[in-house]
């Protein structure tokens, strides 16, 4: 590869036509890339159930995507899934195992612990808060732990980026993807009123609404004449 | 053994035995002075053969200046559990090591050292078990302090 990467683009891009037989030579690794990204699964704690376990079986199916070779050495993987908590023990081995994969490599933290600490994030002498301190990370999946459907969409996330990025003119460069577009005619401000009514909907229960809401609903049960045995259970 | 037969033969062995109350299962607490000799009586007695060490560990009680040592014991001739503690001072937290009645107490006592900084006497080999070996402090002690953690903001 190192051949192709380093010498090619310099000899064919003043060759007439030559940018864009690089872009389609791009086109095609990246698009034998993303669709066979072998996992190296670092599960150190309860993620890994999730993420490693339940993304593999047959109900959910990772194999779908091409990333169902979970391999368990660093030479033979593209993408480090990072599923748990990381200790400062298990640190350095985290940044061995980084180091020893070939390139181009990938990473993907999923869960709380391994994006910022999560719930370990204060009052632990021990837990180093975010892989990200440690290797550099790609994509993000939160959640404690993220559903499988999450993980998948981190990984599809994953791919977009391969699948943007010139394999050969910059080969360590990865685009990151753009957040996608909102709807038309909805802005965020719209989303953040929505949420801030619906937080305040939740948060707040009016008593004497509520007792109203039961009263209404026994007379109409009343008024309906339901059987008397279900009128007196609602009133005790 | 019933747990009313048990408990009698238990607090037979030394008169400084006492019965705690309100507890899910058997629970004694000796002095440490006497610990040793009661724990190996309850290992080698016949009728209570308690020969597995399932758990050990500390509680820090630092309003009362305290560490509470636990002991839990299991027979696997018999089928009964119990449980010993003691107290030992913090300014002074030496307590006779078990080692020699069960192996496994060996580490179990190392992780007890690594985390509350518990010394044993006549342990083996006792170094830190699971923290690195250059670690200032023990972790687990309710005043512990170091420049990584993080206070939780109010
Ligand atoms: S994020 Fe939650 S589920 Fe995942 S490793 Fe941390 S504590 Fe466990």
């Amino acid at each position: 590869m190192g051949l192709v990467t380093e010498k090619l683009p310099i000899f064919l891009e003043p060759v007439p036509g030559g940018s864009v037989l690089l872009a389609s030579m791009d086109k095609l690794i990246n698009w034998a890339r993303l669709n066979s990204l072998w996992p190296l699964t670092f599960g150190t704690s309860c993620c890994a159930i999730e993420v490693m376990m339940a993304t593999g079986a047959p109900k959910h199916d990772i194999a779908r995507f091409g990333a169902e070779v979970a391999r368990p050495s660093p030479r033979q993987a593209d993408v480090l899934v990072i599923a748990g908590t990381i200790v400062k023990r298990m640190a350095p081995t985290l940044r061995t195992l980084y180091e020893q994969m070939a390139e181009p490599r990938y990473v993907i933290a999923t869960g709380s612990c391994a994006i910022s600490g999560g719930p370990f994030v204060y009052g632990s002498y021990s837990t180093v808060r975010g892989a990200d301190e440690i290797i550099p990370v790609d994509v993000y999946v939160p959640g404690c732990p993220p559903r499988p459907e999450g993980y998948f969409y981190g990984l599809l996330t994953l791919q977009k980026m391969i699948r943007e990025g010139e394999t050969l003119r910059h080969p360590g460069v990865r685009r990151k993807p753009v957040l996608a577009e909102l709807p038309p005619g909805i802005t965020m401000e719209d989303i953040r009123r929505d949420l801030v009514h619906l937080l305040e909907k939740e948060a707040r229960v009016d008593l004497r609404e509520a007792e109203n809401a039961t009263a209404e609903s026994t007379e109409r049960l009343l008024r309906s004449g339901n059987s008397s045995s279900l009128i007196r259970s609602t009133r005790d | 053994m019933e747990t009313q037969v048990l408990s009698s033969a238990v607090l037979a062995i030394d008169s400084k035995a006492q019965l705690r109350d309100k507890t899910d299962r058997l629970t004694v607490t000796i002095p440490v002075e006497a610990l040793f000799t009661f724990l190996s009586k309850l290992n080698t007695d016949s009728s209570l053969a308690f020969d597995m060490l399932c758990a050990h560990t500390a509680i820090d009680w630092i309003a009362e200046q305290r560490f509470e040592m636990v002991y839990e014991l299991y027979s696997t001739t018999h089928s009964h559990a119990m449980r010993v503690t003691t107290s030992v001072p913090r300014e002074n937290t030496v307590v006779p090591s078990v080692s020699s009645l069960w192996r496994i107490a060996e580490w179990q006592e190392r992780e007890v050292y690594d985390m509350f900084g518990i010394l044993y006497e006549n342990h083996p080999d006792l170094r830190r078990v699971l923290l690195d070996d250059g670690w200032q402090g023990f972790p687990l002690r309710k005043d512990y302090k170091d420049d990584y953690l993080l206070e939780r903001p109010e």
